[in-house]
């Protein structure tokens, strides 16, 4: 049962060492609520697509993983659609070529799968740190997409459908349901699977592993001359983020039923993963989930709208890189920037004008001197 | 015992260090201050101790045990640790933080995945302890970045004593800090070292204190030995006295 603890005068909650004051909890509580509601919500609107958020969710969740390198190592993936990827081949060669046909048997099997490739691409890339590391990543990650392509037994460019055996589908509690029937209990098993990740990782970031990801990512020199074995921290770290790819991946293998090179293992996929840690925030535990969707949705509204969708997303970047450094989910909690704009403008209503004089004069700044840059390039220095 | 046994360290031309055979801690809990112009390889020779380089010849010997070939973080686990010249701790944590990771470390806790980091009692009274100790309970829920000076130093060293050492080294501890909080650094470290029996060995550049607190000194000059002695060598070594007030034709 609950134990009520005391934080810094605010009274608080820990259950099973999770630790909310009563407003965290409600926000728990309603975020859990909504996302099993989704399914209800998506089907009595045509704009939100139960599919779109279920795919927001998985890659949400891969940078949950990621997070962990990013937010405690200060380490940089940029390849970790690899472990997104192996899940989702290794889900589709079992059902395919060993015909599985149990999803928690495939999801299994996704799990092993990207737990050893996360284990050897760790080994190899760790031996750098900054931008080789990120390069390591990038490459090896590029090198898994090239043999997906290339291989036949893979599917090639085509990729490979996940139909095992007779079944029409994978079998969930060994019964074969009908396909929309099918599409929202994988939407709810990725949402048990998603709260039980967030679980997880909640209570390693309050742990002592923690500590010492913190302690390396800080300073790394001094972790070593506390006694830290620095690379075989950072390499569980790695390989502890590389699971929750792998999770995701074989998860996005049972639902689509299909999975291609392009949209589980390609360098760009890698990319949106880092972008929606970042997006979301990074500093925060759901942030990069939360931005995972963010990002899912804005692209696919973005197709719908235009054809340069890729301007928008590049857009929404510079936004959250000059105004909102922490992302979604770090500016909007207690103390974060909106909140603080917030109760300036409820305390003193005139702060907008002051506030749109500075940004005007920030712009006209920027503008003169991009002006000024401009002449200089097509006119030279007079 | 920790022994350097014709220890030699050079960077391309320049021999830093050049044969050096010492040992510490024959007395258990001494105090050595190592003395020396500037460029008297004085870090390079703590470098090598620590494993932050590897010596090109010689050996280190740990009661007995050849310790050369070993890693940095496995000398710490033996008993030897260390501080830096510049302040090296984990700037984004509190200081309680700094030291709970440190004791963590060494209560061998760290690969505990789903304990809470504050939830075990030994490593808590400990940190408790070392905050006390070392004065820092004003600033104990203060992050590392910013603390002032002296406070960041005392921190520093907080932390190599939170290792539970048998040998402690200590890079110039007192650079940088105010004369008034020099004494205060300095002051603490024997304090603590002296209770818990700790062999510590100390770079150090100002001559009050290596007089008033060592047991021995070891003076170092250019990558070799100058002498080895009580503090009151200092008064006694004319040839010393030129080289550390640097008068002479050797500045």
């Amino acid at each position: 049962m609950p134990e009520r603890v005391d934080r810094d005068g605010t009274p608080a909650y820990r259950f099973l060492g999770v630790e909310v004051t009563r407003r965290e909890a409600a926000f728990l509580v309603l975020g859990v609520v909504f996302l099993f509601v989704i399914p209800d919500i998506a089907s009595l609107s045509d704009s939100l697509q139960l599919s779109v958020i279920h795919q927001g969710l998985l890659f949400g969740f891969v940078a949950v993983g990621l997070n962990l390198l990013l937010r405690h190592t200060k380490l940089t993936s940029f390849g970790h659609a690899a472990f997104f990827g192996t899940g989702a081949y290794a889900t589709a060669v079992l059902a395919r070529y060993a015909g599985v046909q149990s999803v928690g048997l495939l999801l299994l099997g996704a799990i092993a799968a990207a737990t050893v490739m996360a284990a050897i691409i760790g080994v190899l890339s760790l031996r750098h740190t900054g931008l080789y590391f990120a390069l390591l990543t990038l490459a090896f990650g590029q090198l898994l997409y090239a043999i997906a392509l290339g291989q036949s037994a893979l599917g090639g460019s085509d990729g490979l459908p996940i139909r095992p055996g007779p079944a029409n589908q994978p079998l969930l509690f060994g019964t074969a349901f009908s396909p929309d029937v099918y599409q929202v209990l994988t939407y709810y098993l990725t949402v048990v699977v998603i709260l039980i990740g967030l679980f997880v990782m909640y209570r390693i970031t309050q742990s002592p592993f923690r500590n010492a990801l913190d302690a390396i990512g800080q300073e790394r020199t001094r972790a070593r001359f506390i006694g830290l074995p620095v690379r075989r921290y950072v390499w569980a770290a790695f390989v502890i983020s590389g699971i929750y790819g792998g999770v995701a991946g074989g998860l996005y293998a049972v639902v689509r039923q299909y999975v291609r090179p392009e949209g589980t293992l390609f360098f760009l996929r890698s990319g949106d993963i880092l972008f929606m840690a970042i997006l979301g925030g990074f500093r925060t535990l759901v942030g990069p989930l939360i931005g995972g969707v963010v990002l899912v949705f804005l692209q696919d509204v973005g197709q719908d709208i235009t054809q340069y969708y890729e301007f928008l997303t590049g857009v929404v970047l510079l936004i959250l890189v000059y105004g909102f450094p922490r992302g979604i989910v770090g500016s909007l909690r207690s103390g974060g920037i909106v909140n603080a704009r917030l109760s300036e403008l409820r305390r003193e209503p005139s702060v907008l004008s002051t506030w749109g004089r500075t940004a005007a004069q920030s712009i006209e700044r920027k503008v003169t001197a991009a002006l000024t840059s401009l002449r200089i390039i097509l006119f030279g220095v007079d | 015992m920790l022994e350097a046994r014709n220890l030699r360290k050079s960077f391309g031309e320049l021999v830093a260090t050049d044969d050096i055979t010492l040992e510490f801690g024959k007395e258990e809990g001494e105090l050595v201050f190592i003395v020396g112009p500037n460029g008297a390889g004085k870090t390079t020779f703590i470098n090598l101790l620590t494993g932050f380089l590897s010596p090109d010849e010689g050996s280190i010997v740990l009661d007995g045990d050849d310790i050369t070939g070993m890693s940095a973080n496995g000398r710490v686990d033996a008993g030897i640790a260390r501080s830096f010249q510049v302040v090296k701790v984990f700037e984004e944590m509190t200081v309680r933080e700094n030291l709970r990771t440190v004791v963590l470390t060494e209560q061998g806790k760290t690969w505990s995945l789903f304990s809470m980091a504050d939830g075990h009692e030994e490593v808590e009274s400990q940190v408790e302890e070392l905050v006390e100790k070392f004065r820092l309970e004003d600033a104990a829920d203060t992050v590392a970045e910013e603390l002032p000076h002296g406070d960041r130093k005392l921190l520093d060293v907080a932390m190599s004593f939170g290792l539970d050492p048998d040998y402690l080294l200590l890079d110039e501890p007192t650079s940088g800090v105010s004369t008034r909080e020099k004494e205060y650094v300095i002051e603490t470290i024997v304090e603590v070292g002296r209770a818990e029996g700790v062999t510590t060995v100390t770079i150090e550049h100002d001559m009050d204190i290596v007089t008033e607190y060592a047991d021995r000194v070891v003076a170092l000059h250019q990558g070799t030995v100058h002498g080895v002695g009580p503090p009151t060598m200092l008064e006694t070594d004319d040839e010393l006295r030129r080289l550390l007030l640097g008068v002479g034709d050797d500045e």
